[in-house]
């Protein structure tokens, strides 16, 4: 699997290399694989891209832990107090039906131009998968745990901490993995908008910039980090499911 | 003691009523153990589940000698109920952990447990690896761990082999001898029934209501040569013949 996906890339790459000088295509407009190569190198080298990366990557962890949290925590707060959910929903639904592109205007206008509305918009969009996995977590959860808690008489902290997360560990998972691809976007799109750091902020550069090796560059950059947080992902998912099915 | 008072329950609303339990009247001593027979439909479990308070009665009370404990009530469910994430040693500690017991003593009391239920070298094993028979004696064993005084057992025992299951049947009325505990078993088994109760409660279906009790008058302890006692083969047959004229 691993060995055929370099293959489709490597033969990607060549085709796009190949097809630059055979259409003679402008510099301006597709440069080759080699000059995104130097580019992304010499970015590297001089401009700092690694510590932008780390600034991104922290603001995603950062707005992806918030957003779990929180949302883990509503989803125990809907499940034990269904009234909370039939008020709060409503607002929810609504909440999630608006562009998340249309909020980041909103949280750099309310928290700056630093790190801070990145996070906020990384939770936001982490915050809804990662709720309705735990809630269904809760709810499809073997009704017999729920008479074992009784019979022990275990707090709410003991029933969520020894139980409820336990038992919702698969869908969480399901839920985190939706989340992570969200929350890269939402952190770039963050930058985007306005940012003197991270990722989206070379992507914008390069682009006032007419550079289209540094856009380019930087996509496929972006593409590779994204997988690698997937497949991190994945890869817990997979070393903890077993036992928790 | 346990004091069941003009206790029923009903589910459903209107047409769709269905009487689980007729309102029944029953005095429970300390150190009684109580086996609870009768067809399928009759109540007992959820007679069972009342005295557990997992469910609300739709009438009448039940008291508890141990209600201000912490735990009333121990019970062991019929499909073992053990949490999938946590190993056997873990699963049977878990009462432990959760009253703040030391490890070091929960340790040696789980330690203790697993020799009992005979699962010595499947404590780091998971619920999923074990078998049936194996998962409910790690269910029984967790039961145990934090030493109930009311002991509530629903059909414990039916997913056990027969040779296992009257392992543990002996190894239960041992328990019982040695602790003095309050012990209810639902059991299909009429001879199960016999062979550990002191008391035997009939119950028939539809509606769910006692129909009889019987006093076990075999000598203590039990053992094969119980099952050989003439008393204990009439009980036994009555019993049958009772369950027999319901059923059909």
């Amino acid at each position: 699997m691993f060995l055929k996906a370099i293959i489709g890339l490597v033969g990607i790459t060549a085709l796009w290399g190949a097809a630059v000088p055979i259409f003679d295509v402008p510099h301006y407009l597709l440069p080759g694989p080699i000059d995104v190569a130097e580019r992304l190198i010499f970015l590297f080298q001089r401009g700092d891209l690694a510590w932008h990366i780390y600034v991104t990557l922290s603001e995603v962890f950062g707005g992806f832990v918030l957003g779990a949290v929180v949302g883990i925590a509503a989803a125990l707060a809907f499940a034990r107090f269904p009234l909370i959910e039939r008020v709060l929903t409503p607002l929810i639904l609504l909440l999630q039906t608006i562009p998340k592109i249309a909020i980041a205007p909103l949280l750099l206008l309310w928290l700056g131009l630093g790190a801070a509305p990145k996070v906020a918009l990384v939770a936001v969009v982490t915050f809804f998968p990662v709720m309705t996995a735990m809630l269904s977590g809760i709810r499809y959860m073997n009704k017999s745990y729920a008479d074992l808690s009784h019979v022990l008489r275990l707090s709410p902290w003991q029933r969520f901490w020894h139980i409820e997360l336990p038992a919702a560990i698969p869908t969480l998972f399901a839920g985190a993995t939706v989340a992570t691809t969200l929350a890269m976007t939402a952190a770039v799109i963050g930058e985007l908008m306005g940012a003197n750091k991270g990722m989206g902020f070379v992507l914008a550069t390069g682009q006032e910039n007419a550079d289209t090796a540094t856009v380019m560059g930087m996509v496929i950059l972006l593409s590779f980090v994204g997988w690698a947080l997937f497949a991190i992902l994945d890869f817990a998912r997979r070393r903890v499911e077993d036992r928790f099915l | 003691m346990i004091k069941i008072e003009q206790l029923s329950k009903i589910y459903g609303q209107g047409d769709d009523q269905v009487v689980a339990l007729e309102p029944l009247d029953q005095q429970i001593n300390a150190g009684e153990f109580v086996s609870i027979i009768g067809p399928s439909g009759c109540g007992k479990s959820t007679l069972l589940r009342l005295i557990a308070s997992l469910e609300d009665p739709t009438s009448g009370s039940v008291t508890l000698e141990t209600a201000n404990l912490k735990r009333p009530v121990g019970f062991v469910f019929q499909d073992a109920v053990l949490l999938p994430w946590k190993t056997v040693a873990e699963n049977i500690r878990f009462p432990l952990d959760t009253t703040g017991v030391s490890r070091k003593q929960a340790n040696e009391k789980v330690a203790e447990l697993v020799e009992l239920v005979g699962l010595k070298g499947f404590e780091k094993s998971l619920p999923k690896q074990l078998s049936g028979g194996m998962r409910q004696r790690a269910a029984i064993a967790r039961a145990l761990a934090d030493d109930p005084p009311i002991l509530l057992m629903d059909e414990p025992f039916s997913a056990v082999d027969l040779l296992t299951r009257e392992t543990l049947n002996d190894e239960l009325s041992r328990i019982w001898q040695k602790t003095g505990k309050t012990i209810l078993l639902v059991t299909h088994s009429v001879e199960e029934a016999a062979y550990l109760g002191s008391r035997v409660m009939v119950m028939s279906p539809r509606p769910g209501r006692l129909k009889a009790t019987y006093d076990v008058d075999l000598a203590q302890p039990r053992g094969e040569q119980t099952k050989r006692d003439p008393k204990f083969l009439d009980l036994v047959s009555e019993l049958r013949t009772l369950m027999r004229e319901m059923t059909s």
